[in-house]
């Protein structure tokens, strides 16, 4: 992989054995979705401030830096490139943290880039504080494109524990509304599943 | 440390809505027919963001 900032920022989470994973747009064609975005997401899961100090460090020993001061309470910090910048962030999503069977499921993407499992995915699209029509639109097509992927017991699970419940039922209404033949049958397959896989 | 639920934006998705979710995704499935992979559709998206890093 030749973009060095983001290579760069996974290739030292690795050295230091800190999980890190690719949010946002730039996450979306591992889910099988594909929009333009001009934006570099990035969450890293760390349980110290020694552990993140240790991770700018080695940043900024890769001449990537940030004018902010990180702490670990903190949601997320900015770093720059050479020519462009990315954003770091402590927790998957502004409206919950990371939890060990979130990190667990992390799945690899490419060389050393990470994602989050898709229901995890799903649920930092459905629970953002400033939630958009893009992302309920994200939403859509990962439920249309994985529908036979999605672990559907996990993701009644972490809708559940994260009161996003009745959100995504709102949402699995677009899948009564009567379109055509082929999609009609897809959009079956997404409520039946929802509702009735193990 | 206690998380809580904020309230969202309500959700309302119309039927064109639903279309068009349906033809992309028709779309990137059309995509990998054609040979391309999701690597190769991240690292083209990293390349018009980083620019010449």
């Amino acid at each position: 992989m030749e973009n060095k900032l983001t290579q760069t920022i996974f290739s030292e989470a690795t050295r230091l054995k800190i999980p890190a994973i690719i949010l946002g747009g730039l996450a979306l064609p591992a889910y099988s979705v594909f929009r333009t975005t001009i934006d570099i997401d990035i969450c890293i899961y760390v349980n110290s401030q020694e552990v993140l100090d240790e991770f700018l460090l080695a940043l900024k020993r890769k001449n990537i830096e940030t004018l902010q001061k990180p702490k670990i309470e903190h949601d997320m910090f900015v770093v720059f490139g050479q020519n462009t910048e990315a954003e770091i962030w402590l927790k998957p999503c502004d409206a919950f943290s990371w939890d060990l069977q979130m990190v667990e499921k992390i799945q690899k993407y490419i060389d050393e880039v990470f994602v989050l499992s898709v229901e995890d995915y799903l649920l930092t699209k459905l629970a953002r504080a400033d939630r958009s029509s893009i992302d309920i639109d994200d939403i859509l097509q990962i439920l249309i494109n994985n529908l036979n992927k999605i672990d559907w017991e996990y993701l009644r699970f972490r809708l559940k524990s994260k009161e996003l419940m009745q959100d995504f039922k709102e949402i699995l209404k677009a899948f009564e509304i009567d379109v055509n033949e082929d999609y009609q049958t897809k959009s079956k397959k997404i409520i039946e599943k929802f509702f009735n896989e193990k | 440390m206690k998380e809580q639920k904020r309230k969202n934006t309500p959700i309302h998705i119309t039927k064109a809505d639903v279309e068009r979710a349906f033809k992309k995704a028709e779309q990137f499935k059309r995509l990998l027919e054609q040979g391309r992979t999701k690597e190769q559709i991240f690292k083209d998206m990293l390349r018009l963001i980083e620019g010449g890093e």
